[in-house]
């Protein structure tokens, strides 16, 4: 039997699902740990890029955490703060391994959200501000309701972007003794058990595209309504459309 | 600062040149020694291609490794050196696929791993002389193992012995439901492991943590109180240096694993023997967790460590 069958089977017999070392309950980890990771780096990133967006200051320390941030290494954090994690007790919870893995991922989904989210707000019309302040809106108001919903789908491209990875990476958390779907390939290595790998390496892919879906569609949610407004002539597409038209007339 | 540079530059290359120098000087009076007191002064190996690997990339089987690597060089092999293959799993396929002609071993690890049923043994000979059919039929010669032993133990804390009363393994049969054992991932499905734990002493942890195979993972979970017990292996210089307990394995549940070299039949030949045993025979299990403490504590390197092990034998 070929792995990818041997793969197949592992993953449709049941008795590989139950349990505390069963797929459901490894996936379960790894959902939970990838949207605890992505929620507090949302937290982190989401205010200092509307600060940094709106009050166009500290611009360069935008960029380079951005840029450092996607630089390093999820794996080196990793093995760095794992003995810290272990030393101090309170970074000690849920479970050997996990707040190691916690804040390696946490890192590692800063980067994109932060960067987006200061450059779709730094990108937001400066005439549109201008208008909002003449209309008398304060700074904060401003930015809550003009400069957020404009850049509000850009943010959540880089929420997108930051959970897909951190689904991806999470798989490391079972190198740190931890759980997730990261134990099937870890262990499997371990054993040369190649069907378990490829188990493992298919349920993290399927867990991101289903991510990267699930993101997608609330970006479509935020979407301004102005933006499905655009008047005609501004929409090259129809001007490209109505002009077989006028040949054939 | 351009000038701080070509000083910089400048002092490197009188550095390097110096050190080269140095580094022929040192060969030549070596070679010179080698005649004079009739140690190694070896010839047989005339260019023939050889790679040495590993069982797994961790420091005593690097430090073994290299030893064989630089006194098969010295014999005029033309070595080349794979040491960062990470598991038996690995290293097996790829000494039987030729990637590989060389690795040290270890005499039981490798019997339970080419044959999960065969019985385990405290006895080396016993367990080689089981071993040497087993591996000659994958055309791998198992040349005689080194009184060097470097064994799986469960070791604890002094405070958790204490606490427990703990002396062997076999005390742990009543308090084990309350601990937690770290070791490497693939610990559930071995029989020197947690299978042979439940086999051999009736004993299921409460809890297993996948760690790593006797390395900082598990040395610093079982520092921190993360784990209670961990699965180490003998010759780890920590064990002493924090004044931890090793468990008395007391119904031979960890075989005898001595090292031995295996070697791909198709090169063997008597000059790689006979060199080989002579490594093998100067190593002792006291003598290798030293020369692992110089390369892990005071982090010397490993190939630097070899060279002088096999100088202080009169091998090289």
């Amino acid at each position: 039997m070929g792995v990818i069958s041997r793969a197949i089977h592992f993953l449709t017999t049941a008795h590989n699902w139950h349990g505390s070392t069963g797929i459901a309950h490894r996936l379960a980890e790894h959902a939970g740990m990838s949207l605890l990771a992505t929620v507090i780096g949302t937290l982190i990133a989401l205010p200092v890029g509307l600060y940094i967006g709106h009050t166009k200051r500290a611009q360069f320390l935008a960029v380079s955490v951005g840029n450092m941030g996607r630089a390093l290494p999820s794996f080196g954090v990793l093995a760095l703060v794992f003995p810290f994690t272990l030393r101090y007790s309170v970074l000690r919870f849920g479970g050997l391994g996990f707040s190691a893995t916690l804040i390696a991922l946490v890192l590692l989904s800063i980067p994109p959200i932060l960067t987006n989210t200061y450059i779709a707000v730094d990108g937001v019309d400066p005439d549109i501000i201008e208008a909002a302040r003449g209309m008398g809106m304060n700074e904060a108001a401003v930015l809550r309701k003009v400069e957020l919903p404009l850049a509000a789908p850009l943010i959540v491209v880089g929420i997108r972007t930051s959970a897909v990875a951190v689904v991806a990476t999470a798989t490391l958390a079972a190198l740190v003794a931890w759980g997730g779907l990261g134990r099937f390939i870890v262990d499997g290595f371990a054993t040369t058990d190649d069907a378990q790998i490829v188990a493992g390496a298919v349920l993290v892919a399927l867990l991101a595209m289903v991510t990267e879906l699930l993101l997608a569609g609330m970006e479509r949610l935020v979407r301004p309504k102005t933006a499905t407004r655009v008047p005609f002539a501004a929409t090259p597409g129809l001007i490209r459309r109505s002009r077989p038209t006028k040949g054939r007339s | 600062m351009r000038r701080f540079r070509s000083t910089v530059l400048g002092a490197s290359c009188a550095l390097i040149v110096l050190l080269t120098a140095c580094g022929s000087g040192g060969g030549g009076s070596n070679s010179n020694n080698k005649s004079g007191g009739g140690a190694a002064a070896c010839t047989g190996g005339s260019g023939k291609n050889l790679t040495v690997g590993v069982s797994g990339a961790f420091t005593e089987n690097i430090l073994v490794a290299e030893m064989y690597s630089q006194v098969l060089a010295n014999c005029g092999y033309t070595v080349t050196k794979k040491l960062d293959i990470q598991t038996r799993e690995i290293s097996d396929k790829a000494l039987q696929k030729g990637e590989i002609d060389i690795k040290p071993e270890y005499i039981s690890s490798e019997l339970a791993f080419v044959d999960p049923s065969a019985p385990s043994s405290g006895d080396p000979a016993a367990v080689s002389a089981r071993l040497r059919p087993l591996l000659a039929n994958e055309g791998i010669a198992l040349l005689p193992y080194s009184p060097a032993a470097d064994q799986n133990v469960f070791v604890v804390t002094q405070a958790t012995a204490s606490k427990y009363h703990l002396k062997t393994v076999d005390d742990l049969a009543p308090v084990a439901g309350k601990l937690t054992l770290g070791g490497p991932p693939e610990c559930p499905q071995r029989p020197f492991c947690i299978i042979g734990l439940k086999k051999v002493y009736g004993i299921t942890f409460g809890n297993f943590k996948a760690l790593d195979a006797g390395g900082p993972e598990t040395v610093q979970a079982l520092d921190a109180g993360a784990i209670d017990v961990g699965l180490l292996f003998s010759t780890n210089p920590i064990i002493q240096s924090k004044g931890w307990v090793v468990l008395k394995d007391d119904k031979g549940l960890q075989a005898a694993d001595n090292i031995a070299p295996v070697v791909k039949q198709s090169v063997l030949d008597s000059t790689i023997k006979s060199q080989l045993d002579k490594v093998s025979q100067a190593l002792s299990t006291d003598e290798l967790t030293k020369l692992i403490a110089r390369v892990d504590v005071q982090r010397e390197d490993a190939s630097a460590v070899a060279t002088s092990f096999l100088q202080d034998h009169n091998l090289l």
